[in-house]
């Protein structure tokens, strides 16, 4: 199946009549991406695996020192100088290769467990389940992936936060900002043909993309009805409508 | 219907329609009117950290270095009094040998009334600033926490109806909570009630540039009225599920007016044309810069505007006493520009300066380049600070209190604002002012 970008999710690529066509058990079905886990929600394996590594490390040192300090010539039972220096040697590098050896089979361990991966979480199937707000940080890392469909780098979100602080009205600022990311050549947005072609899908992927669920059919309706009534919108007016909805500043 | 009938209802109708806006917040047809002495009230919260002697004590080394027994005002825009002559370190060039000549031909201490010496409610800087913008300050106030209490801006707005663009706070920066000020959690009033707010140092900085200044433009009526009106049908169908996003209130006409400023200042910093200090070589002067600019578009029934330059005194003494001069040189530029390029309101403005917090006795540890001793703020002395306000209906040349002989407290400022534009009584019944807050102008 192909997955596209939206809201720091991979949601199925599907067309909107299929899913609307799906009962609600195929519904559930579909596979979506799961929430990066907690702290809390870590595995202990995970942990278990990085306490085994510390402590490998502990204990190749404190062996090699222990053979290193013993003299070799109690071994093989000749004295002289040399070739006790040697026989030290080769025995203190043979020994030193095999705890290696060892040590690299037994972290060569393969990795049970994964911080992020695909699950089975549905889109949202009411507003009523948003009850958390975005902090800034997060409103601008969801605002730059659902309209340049890629991830936004670090330091921008830093420096769009601190520029949100800058203003008392964050409204204003986010109207600023968005408009500022309309300049951008990079922003995907459908073209005006690709709206009015079908207007229905166009609305149900808006919902879709900014609110992660699907519209109601009054919301359908009304906005239908909104955007062929007014000849000025366009797919850009509607995505901006949307950015700044407060629907939008929850999750 | 009835041709009597409609031809009443339409007439109540538009009798409501017409009385409808004029409704204020608060439920009052009409703004209450009080002494009203200007319409327009600027507040300088200066600088950062003050010490009194070395401020209005006009003692420069002479009470903070031993072996340097130097006085002189070094603030010759705001206090009547001789500059230093001697290690002179605060100025420009090389060394900071050379003094910043005066703005003002007549220092506003001969203009106006300065206390000399009132008591502050808090040795912080952030307790300080709230104890200003309060007119109080409450032991729960915690740092990283809005104003516990409703500050001015909010009074103003609530009872006094004046619009978001009518009431601003100037940033310093965007550090130490500073833009957490402009509105308070309080319940009853909040940030509906709030001030715009700008820390310039951002906003028209390097990060706003990059990020806010190349703002698309849209058709008031044709892009963005359809754009506002489905905003709003979202809005209201998320409502019934119990969660909405309160906002300052700017009507779209206002954040129209602030799009229009940022562009334009956007502009004047890319031309050089901001309306800079004449020596602007710290961030307090930049600030200022853009506090005259917002006067000058807006014309605001009330600015703050916060400096912060002098608390380099915890490290750096020469650092300090220079911060002290160029916020001098700012406020004196400020008064400046409002009687020559805002000629129209110059009359009609009441400008009040106050440190939020002073400065300790006693140094800490710390010398610097020069061998001075640094000084921080946590003890009596710096609770030991002063103020000055000049404007219509002040008395002039006037100097109220002397040297441990304290006149006021620092929360007697903002009373003295609310005064001025009509919600003394209103602050006073809410009941949040500090034990012993009367106006400044309880004390002519």
């Amino acid at each position: 199946m192909m997955y596209k970008q939206s809201n720091n999710l991979f949601l199925p690529l599907m067309n909107t009549q299929d899913f609307e066509n799906k009962t609600e058990v195929e519904r559930s079905e579909i596979p979506t991406l799961r929430e990066p886990m907690t702290e809390a929600q870590r595995p202990e394996t995970e942990v278990r695996h990085l306490d085994t590594s510390v402590s490998l490390v502990v204990e190749d040192t404190s062996v090699e020192q222990s053979l290193i300090s013993h003299p070799i010539s109690h071994i093989s039972g000749c004295t002289c100088e040399g070739h006790t220096t040697n026989h030290a040697r080769m025995q203190t590098a043979a020994a030193v290769a095999g705890l290696t050896a060892t040590a690299l089979l037994a972290s060569c361990k393969k990795e049970e467990d994964l911080l992020f991966e695909v699950n089975t979480v549905g889109l949202y199937s009411s507003a009523a389940e948003k009850d958390k707000m975005k902090s800034n940080e997060q409103y601008v890392s969801i605002l730059y992936t659902n309209l340049f469909q890629q991830a936004i780098s670090s330091s921008d979100v830093f420096s769009i936060a601190n520029c949100f602080d800058s203003i008392g009205d964050q409204e204003l600022a986010r109207e600023v900002l968005i408009s500022n990311f309309f300049n951008d050549d990079g922003v995907q947005l459908p073209t005006i043909e690709e709206m009015n072609a079908d207007i229905e899908t166009f609305i149900v992927d808006t919902f879709k993309r900014f609110f992660v669920r699907i519209p109601t059919e009054a919301e359908k309706t009304w906005v239908k009805n909104f955007i062929t009534s007014n000849p000025y919108m366009t797919p850009e007016l509607v995505y901006f409508s949307f950015a700044l909805t407060n629907e939008y500043l929850f999750y | 219907m009835k041709r009597r009938e409609f031809i009443k209802k339409v007439a109540a109708t538009s009798a409501g329609l017409a009385i409808a806006p004029y409704i204020l917040p608060s439920g009052r047809l009409f703004a209450p009117s009080g002494y009203r002495s200007a319409n327009h009230v600027i507040m300088v919260m200066f600088a950062g950290g003050v010490r009194h002697q070395e401020s209005v004590g006009m003692r420069y080394l002479d009470d903070s270095q031993i072996g340097d027994p130097y006085p002189g005002n070094i603030m010759y825009n705001m206090l009547n009094g001789a500059a230093p002559t001697m290690k002179i370190a605060y100025g420009t060039g090389e060394g900071g040998e050379l003094p910043i000549p005066a703005i003002l031909s007549q220092t506003l201490q001969s203009q106006g009334t300065l206390f000399s010496e009132m008591q502050a409610l808090s040795a912080g800087h952030y307790g300080g600033l709230n104890s200003i913008l309060q007119g109080g300050l409450v032991s729960a106030q915690g740092l990283r926490q809005r104003p516990v209490n409703p500050t001015i801006f909010e009074y103003l707005r609530r009872h006094g109806g004046y619009a978001a663009s009518d009431v601003w706070f100037v940033g310093n920066g965007i550090g130490g909570s500073t833009p957490l000020l402009n509105y308070s959690g309080n319940p009853d009033y909040g940030i509906q009630y709030g001030a715009n707010f700008f820390a310039p140092g951002t906003t028209f900085g390097e990060e706003g540039f990059n990020y806010l200044a190349d703002a698309k433009v849209y058709h008031p009526e044709n892009e963005l009225a359809p754009m506002y009106a489905m905003k709003a049908f979202l809005d209201n169908t998320f409502a019934q599920f119990g969660q909405s996003q309160q906002s300052l209130g700017n009507t779209e006409e206002e954040k129209q007016n602030i799009k229009l400023f940022m562009d334009a200042m956007y502009e004047k910093v890319a031309n050089g044309t901001l309306a800079l200090p004449p020596v602007t070589d710290n961030g307090d002067l930049y600030t200022m810069a853009f506090a005259c600019e917002v006067m000058k578009w807006f014309k605001p029934a009330f600015m703050a505007v916060n400096l912060s330059a002098v608390d380099t005194c915890h490290s750096n003494f020469t650092g300090y006493v220079a911060a002290m001069h160029r916020a001098d040189h700012a406020v004196g530029h400020l008064w400046n520009y409002l009687q020559t390029e805002i000629a129209d309101i110059a009359n009609d403005t009441t400008i009040i300066c106050l440190p939020e917090c002073g400065r300790n006795d006693e140094p800490n540890a710390i010398t610097d380049i020069n061998g001075w001793n640094a000084y921080d703020h946590s003890d009596e002395n710096a609770l030991r600070i002063w103020s000055m306000m000049v404007g219509p209906g002040v008395p002039s040349n006037l100097t109220l209190g002397s040297e441990g002989n304290p006149v006021g407290l620092v929360s007697d400022a903002m009373l003295a604002v609310a005064e001025i534009l009509g919600v003394k009584t209103d602050v006073m019944n809410a009941g949040y002012l500090a034990p012993g807050t009367l106006s400044l102008f309880d004390h002519f």
